[in-house]
């Protein structure tokens, strides 16, 4: 185990860091706190801004509760099927499957809602079962499985496999999986049950769709409708508390098990074989990807085009302008998260350093719409009219949304490269930014390419912080999409999602091409 | 006991084994001598079921066991136990769990009973309730060794399972293994079978030794035969 250098976090050593941490500190904590804390006093004392919560409010927290937790279970369920099949056994086009599976989990749950709900229209000619609990829970399951099958296959690749051997000398296939890979990968199914409880708490945009009144639409209408802000952030506060509640056992945890699940010396992850079941788990895995992927997409084509091509012309017209907009906002986004992403990972696994890191999850935990509302109450003053007015109040939003996620992969990453490599080095009297860009960020180049890939697709994607920000006359293609299909007729919402589900399709598969050789070169120059 | 007929194994495009033939007579205490990379562990796990070759059969108790790239008999139906150089204890399960594990697998009676004769063979009852990470080097050598007996298997497999020890532990466990071929309980009708790359560790504990050079055998013999060969790599390993 390497030792990690203690660094006392003073200026003079780490001026980078201090400068990126001191501006996500004013941009983005201070507003969120300042928000908060003067919603939580003003008008009152403490407790008589707590009255103002009734039983309604803790009913529909609980529905929501129990929507998340449905969701959650069912992802990580599903999740966990799909991480074993393509990460533990020799199932047939398993590296075709863990690219097309993943998917769902980039294109943004309001497509994947108009999709299922024309499904339901088609089939059916009802969609009352959608617009139901039930039908939240079956959208955002399909969208959400995929960040399960990613945690937990992760963990999956990673176990020593001699645990696993040991186990086979002993007892059956089965067995070994019950009482040793199963339990041996318990923190990552915890991981991933807690981050989609957060999403699905948090998500805006289906229950939306489908009119199904959910604790974020109530918040959203408190705030837009009755423009009662006190009540929608007080209501938020108790979001928050779960949220940052879940993430923190969460982390105390993995951080208090009583052993790793990962990190085999020298064994490369073993392939269960499937024998007879082969072609059951391809049938299978083709029937998901079938379900998530092919028929919401067959299903908009078949809409947007039942009535000639004039509604998918009309959509293409309406979202042309806002093509430049969302696609610069998504790169300027994601090169930021990056930037703040690779400061935090670097300082909390080779520094002394964990508060960026707590204060990136804690951000993360804040439902987008109740972020969004944070924002809006600090900036909404003429000195900050320059940022609340323009794009840079959506960048600030997407920055502190999902730094977290970027920390976290390149942390990963870091963590990988021996610091012997960085101590060479620095005896030889290497400065620190040579070693930064010589040594380090080429080892994990792959690992800042895949969190900038995400970072750009889920800024391109995002609703609930980008509908509470979004100035005036400003033309974003998700706020195009939302806004016209509450009015527009059938054919013209599944053309526009249309439009945007092949967009971000063609976006994912050209940085797939483009970015391929070059991970490649770097993984076989890693080996 | 255990014959390995012709065996020829590759990694990808890497050859490890050539048509090897191998016998390991019963009751004794087999050392699989040889540098990196010359083939010892690919033996280890042929025998135990865990690699497939590309050729040749591996037999046990005159069964086939492995036929070219078929497993005829599991893994766990081999009456083996396999130590890996880096013990694998599961790191979720205390000591007694790594120890009861296979025999409440295997539905045996009176596990609990089982599992404290073996921890009292071993001295390590005051460690039951305790995760591997709580325990010392030595310590967990010995649960590992504890974990893989108590299934009394007719076949031990070890695998460099001292290389991460100090001088002083290798001598205890090496002690101990030795105790161990003579326990009427626990060694009797026990073959051991075990990898090293250490020719003194060879020497304190072998019956027989086989010396293996790029996945063929180039000397066998008891601890004399192997010291006086004249064999030219043997001669070579020996020195260094």
């Amino acid at each position: 185990m390497l030792k990690q250098t203690n660094c006392p976090l003073s200026f003079g050593h780490c001026k980078l860091f201090w400068i990126v941490f001191v501006l996500f500190t004013f941009f983005i904590v201070f507003p969120v706190a300042y928000t908060l804390i003067t919603a939580l006093f003003t008008g009152g004392s403490f407790v008589d801004n707590l009255l103002l919560l009734n039983k309604g409010t803790f009913i529909l927290l609980a529905k929501s509760c129990i929507i998340a937790f449905s969701i959650a279970l069912f992802s990580t369920l599903f999740g966990t099927i799909l991480g074993l099949l393509l990460y533990k056994t020799n199932v047939k086009y398993r590296s075709w499957f863990k690219i097309v599976l993943l998917i769902p989990l980039f294109i943004s749950p309001y497509i994947l809602a108009v999709a299922w709900k024309d499904f339901f229209f088609i089939f059916f000619n009802n969609t009352s079962f959608l617009s139901s609990t039930f039908g939240v829970i079956l959208v955002l399951t399909t969208i959400f499985t995929p960040l399960s099958m990613l945690i937990i296959g992760s963990a999956l690749s990673n176990i020593d496999t001699q645990l696993e051997e040991t186990g086979f000398v002993i007892t059956k296939l089965h067995r070994v999986i019950y009482k040793i890979t199963l339990p041996l990968i318990k923190p990552a199914i915890i991981s991933s049950f807690v981050l989609v409880f957060i999403f699905s708490i948090s998500e805006f945009s289906v229950p939306a769709f489908f009119g199904v009144k959910v604790f974020t639409t109530e918040i959203f209408t408190q705030f837009s409708a009755f423009y009662n802000h006190s009540l929608a952030i007080l209501q938020s506060t108790l979001l928050i508390l779960i949220c940052v509640l879940l993430l923190f056992s969460e982390r105390k945890y993995i951080a208090d098990a009583p052993f790793i699940s990962v990190g085999g010396q020298g064994t490369k992850s073993k392939s269960y074989d499937l024998k007879n079941w082969g072609l059951l788990s391809v049938l299978f895995l083709f029937g998901w990807f079938f379900i998530t992927v092919v028929l919401p997409f067959i299903i908009l084509f078949v809409q947007s085009f039942k009535t000639g091509t004039s509604s998918f012309i009309q959509a293409f017209e309406l979202l042309l302008p806002t093509f430049g907009n969302s696609i610069g906002l998504a790169f300027s986004g994601a090169l930021i998260i990056v930037f703040v992403g690779f400061i935090a990972a670097y300082f909390s696994s080779r520094k002394a350093g964990k508060t960026f890191d707590w204060l990136l999850l804690i951000i993360f935990a804040i439902p987008s719409i109740i972020f969004g509302i944070s924002l809006i109450k600090f900036y909404n003053h003429p000195i900050l009219d320059f940022i609340y007015s323009g794009y840079a109040i959506i960048l600030i939003g997407y920055v502190g949304k999902f730094s977290f996620i970027s920390a976290k992969l390149i942390a990963n990453a870091i963590k990988q490269i021996p610091l012997s490599l960085d101590e060479a080095a620095q005896i030889e009297g290497v400065t620190f930014s040579a070693r930064l860009r010589k040594i380090l960020i080429p080892l994990i180049m792959p690992s800042i390419i895949v969190s900038f890939i995400i970072s750009f697709i889920f800024c391109l994607g995002e609703l609930g912080i980008t509908i509470m920000l979004y100035p005036p006359g400003t033309e974003i293609m998700p706020i195009k999409v939302f806004t016209i299909m509450a009015n527009a007729p059938q054919s013209l919402t599944s053309s526009m999602t249309l439009i945007v589900f092949s967009i971000t399709l063609l976006i994912i598969t050209g940085f797939y091409f483009i970015v391929r050789p070059f991970l490649k070169k770097y993984n076989t120059a890693n080996d | 006991m255990i014959k390995l007929n012709n065996i020829t194994h590759s990694y990808g495009s890497n050859p490890v084994l050539h048509h090897l033939n191998l016998d390991f007579a019963p009751n004794q205490l087999t050392c699989l001598l040889g540098g990196s990379g010359c083939g010892k562990t690919t033996i280890l796990r042929l025998i135990a079921g865990l690699e497939i070759p590309q050729e040749g059969q591996v037999l046990i108790e005159d069964k086939i066991v492995t036929e070219n790239t078929q497993i005829i008999i599991p893994p766990y139906q081999r009456n083996t136990g396999f130590i890996f150089q880096d013990l694998a204890l599961w790191p979720h399960f205390t000591v007694y769990k790594n120890i009861a594990f296979g025999l409440t697998e295997r539905r045996e009676k009176h596990v609990k009973e089982t599992v404290f004769k073996m921890l009292s063979f071993f001295g390590l009852q005051e460690h039951v309730q305790k995760y591997p990470h709580q325990l010392s080097g030595g310590q967990k050598q010995l649960v590992a060794i504890s974990r893989s007996l108590v299934l009394k298997p007719k076949i031990l497999l070890m695998d460099e399972p001292l290389s991460n020890l100090d001088v002083k532990l290798k001598r205890k466990i090496l002690e101990h293994i030795k105790n161990l071929k003579q326990s009427r309980e626990f060694g009797a009708d026990l073959t051991i079978i075990y990898v090293t790359h250490d020719h003194k560790e060879a020497f304190a504990i072998a019956d027989k030794i086989v010396v293996l050079n790029k996945g063929k055998i180039e000397e066998t013999g008891t601890v004399e035969q192997i010291k006086k060969s004249e064999n030219k790599f043997v001669k070579y390993f020996l020195e260094y």
